[in-house]
């Protein structure tokens, strides 16, 4: 938190006479803080900002057509969705990494690396799995009506990088990223 | 007791400027107050004008003195300056024959007046005053009195202004011009 002495401190750093005290900076500081904050708090809902509709993968599908889904349409992560078009899990790049024994903080250097030094390529284990092995379960989903605020938030406490939008029924309607939402707030800034 | 617990005050005084900065007001108003008196004495004296106010004191401290203010920027220099003028000289025909009157009006005004065209310059208010208490040789002048003395000194002073908080390395001036 901002205190006297800092902003004594920068006052003094920028040389001129400042026609200001402290205590009126501080008043107007906190003012348009609580000001930003309303703006970012406003913004829209998560409909906005949604990639619709979304592609998704299913259960049954095997681990290589997931894979080759995936990279055919440039997306990282999907919702994978059952019989009835409900979302019952996502799949994302960690959950790949995961399965193939490496920490979900790791890249593609460490596959390398990997490949190349145990000189076994660590994706074949892969091949004969389905999205359903693979997938992380119990979804974090939205709705289209959740706040952007909300999403961030959500972002941050389950350190994720896509939130699935669906319906009451469970029904996928679009995908909100982490950078559709760093986008949007750099619209509004 | 909210009266009196206001009148404590809430907060400390702003830090003191470095020395350069010092210097640097010093060097500006020393120029700007010499070119209008030079400008007094080389020009105006011929057609019998005093170019030198005592608002112009004023103007020289935020001018070259507080340069970031708003009330140091070009638009409150010359607006708050010449609008004050008129006020005054207005106040004096007005209810020059009560001086007291005249003078609380022109300053009162001139005030209003700065408000609320965002011109507000507190030496303006020196400026009223003087169309009011100034003497005979003010009270000639009439309205011309917003031109000379008070917006040919004021342009002057801005002049230099530019030219002396923009050679200054740590100084910029004006914020913004209207």
């Amino acid at each position: 938190m901002l205190t006297d002495d800092d902003i004594l401190d920068a006052m003094q750093a920028m040389h001129g006479y400042v026609d200001i005290t402290p205590g009126t900076f501080k008043e107007i500081y906190s003012l348009s803080y609580d000001l930003a904050l309303k703006r970012i708090r406003s913004l829209g809902k998560a409909e906005e900002i949604m990639t619709s509709p979304v592609r998704c993968l299913t259960r049954q599908m095997s681990i290589p057509e997931a894979a080759s889904y995936m990279a055919n349409y440039g997306i990282s992560g999907a919702p994978v969705i059952d019989d009835e078009g409900v979302v019952i899990g996502v799949v994302s790049e960690k959950d790949f990494l995961r399965k193939m024994g490496l920490p979900g903080s790791a890249g593609i250097m460490s596959v390398v690396g990997e490949c190349l030094t145990v000189n076994k390529c660590l994706v074949a284990g892969l091949r004969s799995l389905f999205v359903e092995d693979l997938m992380s379960t119990q979804p974090i989903v939205a709705e289209k009506e959740t706040t952007q605020a909300e999403l961030s938030r959500i972002f941050t406490e389950h350190k994720i990088n896509r939130i699935p939008i669906c319906n009451s029924d469970g029904l996928p309607l679009g995908i909100v990223t982490r950078s559709d939402l760093v986008n949007s707030i750099c619209q509004m800034v | 007791m909210n009266i009196f617990k206001k009148m404590k005050g809430t907060t400390q005084s702003p830090p003191r400027v470095g020395n350069s900065e010092i210097i640097w007001s010093w060097i500006g108003a020393f120029l700007g107050i010499a070119l209008v008196g030079s400008f007094q004495s080389m020009i105006v004296d011929s057609i019998g004008r005093n170019l030198l106010i005592g608002s112009f004191g004023a103007t020289a401290v935020l001018v070259y003195g507080a340069i970031r203010s708003p009330l140091a920027q070009p638009r409150n220099v010359l607006g708050g300056h010449v609008l004050s003028a008129l006020v005054g000289v207005l106040s004096y025909q007005v209810a020059g024959d009560i001086i007291w009157l005249a003078a609380a009006m022109a300053v009162a005004t001139a005030i209003a007046l700065m408000h609320a065209t965002k011109t507000l310059h507190p030496p303006g208010g020196a400026t009223a005053l003087i169309a009011v208490i100034g003497g005979d040789s003010i009270h000639h002048l009439g309205y011309f009195y917003a031109l000379i003395p008070v917006g040919l000194g004021a342009v002057l002073l801005l002049a230099v202004a530019l030219v002396v908080n923009n050679i200054a390395p740590q100084r910029r001036y004006p914020e913004f011009w209207f």
